[in-house]
């Protein structure tokens, strides 16, 4: 039985191919964004999760009381790590770490200037990355090792065996290679390409070292922790909160108090709203999970309406079958096979699909999914999918369909396209609704992005290039300044500690005019030497500039800060900082390092001209930026022998920052782009049926002397009418929930009724585009051929 | 094996009522050939419908071999209709996207009745009925006469105790239509009920018996010898 009804099914499918290829493509669209949505979100929630004991590890977090708002940091004093390691005996491992930002690593004339990680020697022990040589409990043992990922160690030693030999690091020392770790997975939230241990740092620089028995409130360094087996978070709470606090004289170990975030919640659970972890990045996982969903529903709805409207054509074989013996209940399971088989089809198309669309998407969100063809869960998973989605897609025609009674169809009473018009008419305002809303939404994104580039950012970046610092820079700095400054390559260069996109660094100003007993203000804190405010372009606003790189007892605040710190005629006044005394010089206009998106911080700036971070440099204005890099690649090297010439343009690195909304953006505009497209086949699929019904009638009224016009509007108008009221619907969604969404950003846009005006628009422009094709076609057709056939 | 007394059918449209049978009594008896003849509109597919367990009256008793069968739900309905009734409609109502040798076919399949028997006993009607030749092509494909041997197959092919025809030689040619007849002869001869409903008196003299009505009541019965 099952056989006659998958042959009439697939005779039904390949009889009318049009129709099926409409139903199949529809649907085979839709699952293929389900998929990749769905693939994409479990890779989301896969993050660290291939970490054995991963449920066991955590980073330590700082929540500090800034003025009743608990700011969460996960900068940690090296003194907290020791504390930890120390005093709780619930805690297996420590692990403290630097922020893991780029070095240079030199074998022969081979050079590295890549990112990796100097952190403590019991880390692979927590995070068991698989080595594939060396061994998790000595590869530290130590100072001077390090640990290399398989293609750090293929791009540095080529085939040669690594093991043993040396890496010239930084150009200061020599490491000796102590093991191989393979090259990390794409879901892992740590990103290094080799690590080093952190007793090398402390046994470099003594200043360093001296920290483990320094200040609580010295936050330079990330702490990782691993619970011993069978110890919970919970256990451990409350032993560690106040830890901090047995340091009375610092303010800030006062004022915080000591949390850890277990690994599982790093990736999906980012924003700290009172030193919870709220949401954060999951937040938009779940909108293309509901995105995916509703994708998917638009392509069953298309489903249900083209098969129900040609349920006519069905009638006459469910009147046969039921007259002959079947039950409604046998009708119901032929439909049901038959919606299964098309949808299985439709998954063979969206397989199809997906594995030709997926190297763009990963381009796209910068991922590495692929379709994991051997894994016989996904296939079980996917099976369970196509049969629900046949179910969805498929119960109500059957239920429908075989509903019919014999005797009605049999004498031809019964005319079962119209009785369905109305539910089909809700379900394609569904469909529109929410294609409308996606559009929306897409709009939305895109002119809050828009608004927030076309914001000043209060510094100039163009031409402005930044390359991270270097012993040898370092040492060689004003020579190489002189050079590039006299060969007219740069009109200006200068030195920080912070790059010109980043304030890397927040610490608290002790004293200042008007302060309050008890106060604290966390400020981005920043050293700079000679030229900054002229290489960054930044105006001053009230006082002067740092006169010279000696010009060391005083400071320049920006305007965010004076308003801060609230302090009335701030030039020429005396504060507090690291237990000297410095005098405000001046103050200059913000400018929007951090983000886009919010005020500038608070910042404070000092002349400190030794060991910096970054160099920052604005290439002159008559040379052309291709000739500018090669003359530069050979200055720098003539300077830094030991490193690869690597640089970057501020105003790239400035784009960068709307990397999340800019993705966001461009899926939210596929989808609205395929679920538009999918709505469209079924609404060219309704109206070809609709033409295809109404034939008698338009001829007659073509005899009559209706005109192309006439007919093309009496077929059109109510699809539009369905439009409009789908417009109406989706309006106030889309609007309740993108007002949401910009809640998040302090510098956002307010959603006009245009947007809502041209959405609407466009998906009538659309609708009418679609319809028209079936609307002319029969309003131009022949009345005489087309009477004859009935 | 049919008794029918006080069958009333009643059709409810927005604005009028029909009485497509009205206190309708009449008697069928086991190996019979009946003829149901009156002008259209009479009431003699609403009676055949019934008869046929497609629909059910509104008032009245319809007992088929002695059971009362009037108020029946849908699933014993289909039970008894695919073991015990046959249907020949006058538009033939093949499925198009099955092939003759599977529209002939399928109730046996409904009866779950075995692979090889199933061939067997298809391949027979088929050569019964002169279109085995034909049982690959699509009902399209062949003409109305053949159509109409290939629905009077598949009313057979589960040798049912009773059949009806609406109308059986309505779309037929002369000599195609005596085909129809020709078998539906046969067929009763070989002890199958027959219950015809037609407008054409020379098809009515292959009946034994012919009863004819009028606004949905029997007005005249007629036996022929
Ligand atoms: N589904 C229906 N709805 C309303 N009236 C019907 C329906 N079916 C039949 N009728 C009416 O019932 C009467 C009998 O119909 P029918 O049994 O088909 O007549 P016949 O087959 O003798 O021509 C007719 O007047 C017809 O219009
Ligand atoms: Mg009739």
């Amino acid at each position: 039985m099952i056989r006659n009804y998958f042959k009439i099914a697939f005779r039904n499918i390949t009889g009318t191919i049009g129709y099926s290829m409409l139903n199949i493509l529809g649907l085979a669209t839709g699952m293929a964004v389900a998929l990749l949505i769905g693939l994409w979100v479990y890779n989301q929630y896969s993050y660290d999760k291939f970490l054995p004991d991963y449920a066991q590890l955590y980073r330590v977090q700082r929540n500090f009381n800034s003025n009743g708002d608990t700011l969460t940091f996960q900068s940690t004093s090296l003194r907290l790590a020791d504390a930890l390691r120390n005093q709780v005996p619930e805690i297996e491992y420590v692990a403290e770490s630097d922020w893991m930002g780029s070095h240079g690593l030199m074998v022969g004339d081979k050079k590295l200037f890549i990112q990796g990680g100097q952190i403590g020697g019991d880390f692979l022990k927590m995070f068991q990355f698989p080595l594939l040589s060396g061994n998790a409990n000595t590869v530290f043992q130590d100072a001077y090792s390090i640990v290399l990922t398989q293609s750090t160690a293929t791009a540095l030693f080529g085939k040669e065996n690594p093991i043993n030999k040396m890496v010239r690091f930084d150009n200061e020392n020599d490491l000796k290679v102590t093991g191989i770790l393979k090259d990390l997975p794409s879901n892992s939230s740590f990103n290094f390409n080799f690590i080093v241990p952190f007793s090398y740092v402390a046994q470099k620089d003594p200043a360093i070292k001296a920290q483990y028995t320094g200040s609580f409130g010295m936050n330079g360094y990330q702490t990782f922790v691993k619970l011993k087996p069978g110890i919970s978070y919970a256990q451990v709470a409350p032993k560690i909160r106040l830890i901090t606090h047995v340091e009375t004289g610092s303010l800030n170990a006062k004022n915080s108090y000591v949390t850890f975030q277990p690994l599982q919640r790093w990736h999906l659970y980012s924003n700290y709203v009172n030193g919870k972890d709220t949401a954060g990045f999951l937040e938009y996982v779940n909108m293309f999970t509901i995105i995916g969903t509703l994708v998917l529903l638009i392509a069953c709805i298309n489903f249900v309406n083209l098969t129900t409207a040609r349920s006519e054509k069905r009638a006459k074989e469910v009147g046969v079958r039921k007259a002959i013996g079947s039950l409604q209940k046998d009708l119901i399971i032929q439909f049901l096979s038959e919606s299964f088989l098309l949808t299985l089809i439709a998954f063979v198309f969206s397989m199809v699909f997906v594995q030709m669309t997926l190297p763009a998407f990963n381009a796209l969100t910068g991922g590495k999914i692929g379709i994991p063809f051997s894994n016989a869960f996904f296939w079980l998973l996917m099976f369970g999918c196509v049969l629900l989605t046949s179910i969805i897609a498929g119960s109500k025609p059957a239920f429908y369909l075989s509903s019919f009674q014999p005797v009605q169809v049999l004498k031809g009473t019964m005319h079962p396209g119209k009785t369905r018009s109305v539910s089909r008419k809700i379900l394609v305002v569904l469909q529109f609704s929410c294609s409308i809303a996606l559009i929306i939404s897409t709009v939305i994104i895109y002119q809050q992005i828009q608004y927030a580039k076309n914001r000043p950012s209060g510094y100039d970046m163009n031409r402005l290039i930044q390359s991270a610092m270097n012993n040898d820079l370092d040492k060689n700095f004003t020579a190489l300044k002189n050079e590039l400054i006299q060969k007219g390559i740069v009109e200006s260069i200068t030195t920080s500690t912070t790059p010109a996109t980043d304030v890397s660094w927040h610490s608290d100003i002790d004293q200042w005019p008007g302060k309050n007993a008890g106060e604290t203000v966390e400020m981005g804190t920043v050293f700079v030497s000679e030229d900054y405010f002229k290489t960054m372009g930044m105006a001053m606003k009230e006082g002067r500039n740092f006169t010279n790189i000696y010009d060391t007892t005083s400071v320049i605040f920006n305007e965010a800060a004076i308003s801060r710190l609230q302090i009335k005629n701030p030039v020429s006044q005396s504060i507090t900082y690291g237990k000297k005394q410095y005098k405000i010089a001046g103050i200059v206009k913000d400018a929007l390092m951090i983000s886009p998106f919010s005020s500038a911080d608070p910042m404070m700036f000092y002349c400190y001209p030794t060991r910096q971070n970054i160099m920052l440099y604005r290439l002159s204005p008559n040379i052309k930026t291709q000739d500018a890099i090669v003359q530069l690649t050979s200055v720098f090297n003539k300077y830094s022998p030991a490193y690869p010439y690597k640089y970057s343009f501020v105003d790239e690195n400035y784009a960068a920052k709307f990397k999340l909304e800019v993705l966001i953006g461009k899926l939210s505009g596929i989808f609205a782009m395929l679920a538009i497209f999918i709505s469209c086949l079924g609404l060219f699929g309704l109206a070809a049926y609709v033409a295809e019904q109404r034939t008698k009638e338009i001829g007659i009224r073509k005899i009559l002397g209706a005109s192309v016009l006439q007919i093309w509007t009496l077929l059109s108008k109510d699809f539009i009418v369905l439009v409009l009221i789908s417009c109406v619907i989706a309006s106030p969604v889309a609007f309740y929930f993108l007002n949401n969404w910009l809640l998040k950003y302090n510098y956002r846009i307010n959603i006009g009724a245009g947007v809502f005006i041209l959405s609407g628009l466009m998906a009538i422009i659309i609708t009418i585009v679609t319809i028209s094709f079936q609307a002319i076609k029969v309003a131009k057709s022949n009345p005489v051929k087309t009477l004859r056939t009935e | 094996m049919l008794k029918i007394t006080g069958l009333e059918k009643i059709y409810r449209t927005e604005d009028i009522e029909t009485m497509a049978l009205n206190r309708l009594s009449m008697e069928v008896k086991e190996g019979e050939f009946v003829a149901i003849m009156g002008p259209s509109g009479c009431g003699k597919s609403t009676l055949l419908n019934i008869i046929g367990l497609l629909d059910d009256p509104d008032a009245g008793s319809f007992q088929f071999n002695s059971i009362e069968v009037a108020h029946f739900n849908e699933r014993k309905r289909a039970d008894l209709r695919k073991r015990n009734i046959g249907f020949v409609f006058q538009s033939f109502n093949l499925i198009d996207e099955l092939t003759v040798y599977e529209n002939v076919e399928l109730p046996l399949l409904y009866l779950g009745i075995p692979a090889t028997e199933r061939k067997q006993r298809v391949e027979e009607v088929l050569e019964k009925v002169q279109i085995m030749h034909r049982k690959n092509h699509f009902p399209q494909q062949l003409s109305g006469g053949q159509q109409q041997r290939c629905a009077v197959a598949r009313a057979v092919v589960n040798k049912p105790k009773l059949i009806l025809a609406d109308e059986p030689t309505g779309n037929l040619d002369s000599s195609n239509g005596n085909e129809v007849m020709q078998l539906l002869t046969e067929l009763n001869d070989g002890g199958t009920t027959v219950v015809m409903v037609t407008h054409s008196e020379h098809d009515a003299r292959y009946a034994h018996r012919i009863i004819r009505l009028l606004d949905g009541q029997v007005v005249m019965e007629n036996v022929l010898s």
